[in-house]
């Protein structure tokens, strides 16, 4: 008799929570949609992961649908490498080739994830656990899934919904951050753009000199970087366009959907009702706070060498980190706002593209550097 | 640079840390130099091409 009723006899409080967790992502998802494609299917996932005798991972011995999901997709990188090449499909690296120095923001931005890592330390958290929730900061989902899977694959569940939640909030946390470091007359620089078309041959060959200028420096990072840019070159082609249409939807919409799923499995009640849980949140919006920060500080250092009627807007700095477009939208909303009429989207949009590279590099020199400094 | 890294080995995660950003951050701004530079030379060749 006490079997047909097992399903209630083992619900927890800490199972309680989760649900409510879960909801609340669903919540989120579709009330506020804020990153719905991903914390609607983590939501449910960590429901499901949390249910009486936790089938969907595991039951009578046999592995249930989602541990099999994760040991194929996750535990392999398979998901966020295929992430990758639907990304790498959907950018456009041209506003960044009519204005090439903008590079240097996507490299600036990253100092979140260096700042935060440091952090992480100090409050107790060992280095490739630090390494892992530093990584929040390259505010890029694939790139932190990959990293902390390797490097701390207890805490994915959390620094995936801090990484997803925190680029949802971009528009919530960039504003403040950046009217704090600059003044209403930096916010108000206008800069000049001329319309030019990038030769074919470069978008091209471009893809491929990234893959392997990246292999020689930091080889751990090939599988992210050539992933993404494998996806650039099926675009910049010009004779794979039904396979670019392909990467950028049906394989980016069928991976997703199989990526939060499976991500939301690793939200089990042990592992995520946790101190570190609080922790990485926090930290994520560090990471966030210190990208934007670096990259603001970065574009105002640059201003002190350039020539007056030169200068950057310093809150194209702000568009290094990797949440693309939305970053590259937001600054130019605030540029609009500050002053009817100032154009800096395609600046602030070729920073932007600066950041997903700079991103998948910072995520390679981790990966790289760690292990050394560790002795692992 | 192994003595650094040996040095670092002997450290504390902070410290550890503090290496792992100084030497990321490096990395990243060489390697998105590089690539600077190969737009900047496309740009240069694609310009005297025409």
């Amino acid at each position: 008799m006490e079997e047909l009723f097992i399903g209630f006899t083992s619900v927890t409080w800490q199972h309680l929570v989760m649900y409510l967790v879960g909801v609340a992502l669903i919540v989120l998802a579709i009330v506020k949609q804020y990153e719905p494609m991903l914390l609607l299917p983590i939501g449910f996932g960590a429901i499901l992961v949390n249910l009486p005798l936790e089938t969907v991972w595991e039951h009578a011995g046999a592995p249930g649908f989602l541990k099999v999901l994760y040991e194929a997709g996750i535990a392999t990188e398979l998901f966020p490498l295929l992430i990758f090449v639907a990304v790498g499909a959907m950018i456009d690296f041209g506003p960044l080739f009519k204005n090439p120095y903008m590079i240097f923001f996507g490299a600036a931005a990253q100092f979140g994830i260096f700042a935060t890592m440091i952090v992480a330390t100090l409050v107790g958290f060992d280095l490739r656990e630090a390494a892992s929730i530093g990584i929040i900061g390259a505010a890029d989902g694939p790139t932190s899934i990959f990293v902390a899977n390797i490097f701390a694959p207890k805490l994915l569940g959390p620094i995936s919904v801090a990484a997803y939640s925190y680029m949802s909030l971009v528009p919530l946390i960039q504003p403040p951050v950046i009217k704090a470091l600059t003044t209403k007359a930096e916010r108000r620089i206008h800069m000049s753009y001329h319309e030019s078309n990038s030769p074919k041959w470069l978008k091209v060959m471009f893809p491929i000199a990234v893959t392997m200028i990246s292999g020689f420096v930091a080889p751990i990072s090939v599988p992210l970087i050539g992933s993404l840019m494998f996806g650039n070159l099926i675009r910049e082609s010009g004779v794979l366009e039904r396979l670019s249409q392909t990467a950028q939807n049906e394989l980016a919409y069928l991976v997703t959907l199989l990526l939060g799923i499976t991500i939301g499995s690793s939200m089990k009640a042990a592992d995520f009702l946790t101190w570190k849980t609080l922790l990485i949140m926090g930290m994520g919006l560090v990471a966030f706070v210190f990208d934007t920060a670096g990259g603001v500080l970065f574009a105002k250092a640059v201003n002190l060498f350039l020539p007056k009627g030169r200068k950057v807007n310093p809150m194209i700095g702000a568009c290094g980190i990797s949440a693309f477009p939305m970053s590259g939208r937001i600054v130019q909303k605030m540029a609009n706002d500050e002053e009817k009429g100032n154009i800096i989207l395609m600046h602030a949009i070729g920073s932007n593209v600066s950041g997903q590279l700079g991103s998948v590099i910072a995520g390679g020199m981790v990966l790289a550097l760690v292990p050394l400094v560790a002795g692992l | 640079m192994e003595r650094f890294t040996e040095w670092l080995k002997y450290g504390d995660d902070t410290v550890k840390a503090l290496g792992v950003s100084a030497g990321g951050l490096i990395g990243v701004f060489a390697t998105l130099g590089v690539f600077f530079l190969v737009i900047w030379l496309s740009d240069k060749i694609g310009r005297k091409a025409e």
